[in-house]
């Protein structure tokens, strides 16, 4: 396979940030010329654990996605019942819930477990951050910090969805629909601890307000709260849980967020630049899919020899 | 007719040998002990007129001989009931036992009829709409607490007070008393909401209110759909007992027995909703509340007129929903349909996804 600019500029990088030696270096060019030119038919012919085949996320991130996971979904059932009252489901709900009295300690409660994921969140992340930049390791394509590419590969993945190319864009360890939906959870999260905090301390928000603004941002708050939730829940309920469960390829659900770890189809079909800094920093990889490319004869100038249309070598 | 009742009546009394468990000096219960004592009005409904001795034993009017309330009332059997019971009349039997002067509910009936509220026992007109003693005072007839009283305390009190009557009579006064009676949050709301969402009677008093010139408080039409959207009103709904319910900020805190009587509209310096006493109104609760806080509104509502800006905040909320929502799901459509295309199967199979059919001829090989 030749690579792409990008991809060669991703894998130079990459192996320059793991010091890779000549050795290894000339393997790694080896095997990726050896790859076949339609990526479709690594992806299409790799055999991937379901439970996962590369490392994706750090425990600390798996935690973190458990805190907000549990804490999300029950702050939603304490609270939508209240804000919907009048819905017929929101009775029934809200007693199963253990009543308003039970309801409203829980919500509060959880509210502040869910603060407490989102600074353990963000420490961490600057943590990583300095680490990285430290180490000189820090690489931000490969963070979730939005690129031009996101909007490149968007387009493309789009008119490939609709049949118009043959390949996905080459995405890499967080691809724009990642981006997306991380961007719109932190931004919700920080919709509810605004205006949940607006609730609880309204008497705050008025005091530090300039005059004649504390009542519409009240009224923003009260909107916002029922709001953002019902439309997070939303977009858990219909989109985050269909790509990670009912998605083709993905059913019943994708091991990711308990073992940390992504299967190697899913890794070369989505996020082919990460894939590329696998096989750099994991020669156990190198080792599977040099075996895969000969086992399978998917090398370029094994299928020139054997559709006869290339070259011999 | 009436006389063959009342002597059947008679006699049935007499046949039964009663013991009745007030004392019916009057003879009212000749003719108003029976199940099938009532009429049909001329709108068509049914009033019963029946008195069930053993349960008029148990409400608060128990001591009160009939003919004190129904002072009308002079010869037997009666005339057509005209106006019925004054709750401001004065009774002949009863004695304020602080003052020893006849006992009536007429003070707090003067200061009821100073409030907002305030009507006489028959109105005509828009007056009519206003509540009466009776529509907040239904006097629940039955209590059970009363009904199985202590033995043990009764006991302990007959061994001094020997009439056990004057026990059993002076512990059902005072527990009632003391024990706290008043509507909860809900009730309170749902009493307020019989008629402050009656729909014909606002759109009545709004029309007249404009005909004659008069304001009417900024949220009379909407208080409470405007309440019951309002967090205060949710939780209050769903029985939490420490948010603001009606009488907490529309009837001033202090005597609240009292001020519940003597509703004003917020435009009245004295109502605590007044945007003078608004401040002090919300420290009761919140008690870091300043000028800023009290502007807050607590009768919140996405009411055009009411809140123009809250209107179209809430419809920019939903249109971003329902456009996010679509574009996301289209987006998923889309991204399913290409892979599909392309030969991905729902359902892992010996370690790939990728074993069915694509339709363009690239297929993993077997």
């Amino acid at each position: 396979m030749k690579l792409s600019a990008e991809a060669q500029t991703v894998l130079d990088k990459s192996m320059r940030i793991n010091r890779t030696d000549e050795v290894e270096r000339a393997e790694i060019e080896r095997l990726i010329e050896d790859m076949p030119d339609d990526r479709v038919m690594l992806y299409k012919n790799v055999v991937s654990n379901p439970i996962g085949d590369l490392p994706r996320y750090s425990i600390h991130i798996r935690i973190q996605h458990m805190l907000i996971f549990v804490t999300f979904l029950t702050l939603a059932f304490t609270g939508l019942p209240i804000a919907f009252i009048d819905q017929i489901w929101a009775q029934p709900l809200n007693d199963m819930v253990g009543g308003i009295d039970i309801s409203r300690v829980i919500h509060r409660t959880l509210a502040a477990v869910m603060i407490f994921a989102m600074i353990y969140h963000v420490v961490y992340l600057f943590w990583v951050l300095v680490r990285d930049i430290a180490m000189r390791r820090f690489d931000i394509q490969r963070s979730i910090i939005p690129t031009m590419k996101d909007i490149r590969d968007f387009r493309w993945d789009m008119q490939y969805s609709v049949g118009r190319g043959d390949q996905r864009p080459e995405m890499d360890k967080f691809m724009y629909k990642q981006k997306i939906h991380y961007y719109a959870a932190a931004f919700g999260n920080l919709v509810m601890v605004l205006s949940g905090s607006s609730f609880i301390f309204p008497e705050f928000w008025a005091a530090i307000l300039p005059e004649g603004s504390a009542s519409y941002f009240q009224e923003m708050m009260r909107l916002s709260h029922p709001h953002e939730a019902l439309l997070a829940l939303l977009v858990i309920a219909f989109w985050h849980w269909y790509n990670v469960h009912l998605a083709p390829g993905r059913f019943p659900m994708q091991w990711t967020f308990l073992t940390g770890k992504i299967t190697r189809e899913h890794q070369i079909e989505e996020h082919f630049l990460e894939y590329l800094r696998n096989l750099v920093e994991l020669p156990e990889e190198r080792e599977y899919l040099s075996d895969l490319l000969i086992a399978r004869e998917l090398s370029p100038k094994t299928y020139d020899e054997t559709s006869g249309a290339g070259e011999s070598l | 007719m009436r006389y063959v009742i009342f002597i059947a009546a008679a006699i049935s009394l007499l046949a039964a040998g009663p013991v009745l468990a007030f004392e019916d000096d009057s003879g009212c219960l000749l003719c108003h002990k029976y199940p099938k004592m009532g009429r049909i009005t001329d709108t068509g409904a049914k009033r019963s007129y029946q008195v069930v001795p053993d349960t008029f034993s148990s409400t608060v009017h128990r001591n009160v001989p009939c003919t004190d309330c129904h002072s009308y009332i002079k010869q037997l059997p009666h005339r057509e009931v005209k106006e019925g019971v004054r709750c401001d009349s004065e009774c002949h039997s009863i004695k304020n036992a602080a003052t020893g002067k006849n006992f009536s509910h007429r003070s707090i009936v003067n200061k009821f009829k100073q409030s907002v509220h305030g009507r006489d026992k028959i109105e005509t007109g828009l007056d009519a709409d206003k509540p009466y003693c009776v529509t907040c005072h239904t006097n629940p007839i039955y209590n059970p607490d009363e009904a199985k009283l202590p033995e043990h305390i009764v006991d302990r009190c007959v061994v001094c007070h020997e009439d056990r009557d004057f026990v059993v009579n002076w512990y059902k006064h005072t527990s009632r008393r003391i024990r706290e009676v008043k509507r909860s949050p809900s009730e309170i709301v749902e009493l307020c909401s019989n008629c402050h969402s009656d729909k014909a009677l606002i759109e009545r008093h709004v029309r007249s209110a404009e005909e004659e010139g008069r304001e009417l408080g900024r949220k009379y039409p909407i208080a409470v759909e405007s309440y019951d959207d309002s967090f205060h009103g949710k939780v209050t709904r769903y029985g939490f007992t420490k948010a603001a319910n009606c009488l907490d900020c529309h009837a001033k805190k202090e005597n609240y027995y009292l001020n519940v009587h003597d509703i004003k509209p917020s435009r009245d310096p004295d109502s605590p909703v007044n945007e003078k006493n608004k401040v002090d109104t919300c420290r009761n609760c919140h008690v870091y509340a300043d000028e800023k806080y009290a502007q807050l509104d607590p009768h919140p509502s996405s009411n055009k007129d009411s809140n123009a800006f809250r209107y179209y905040a809430n419809i920019g909320y939903n249109l971003i929903g329902d456009v996010v929502i679509v574009l996301l799901l289209g987006m998923a459509l889309l991204e399913t349909m290409g892979r599909r295309r392309d030969g991905v199967s729902w359902i892992m199979h010996k370690g790939s996804s990728w074993w069915r059919k694509s339709s363009r001829g690239r297929d993993r090989i077997e």
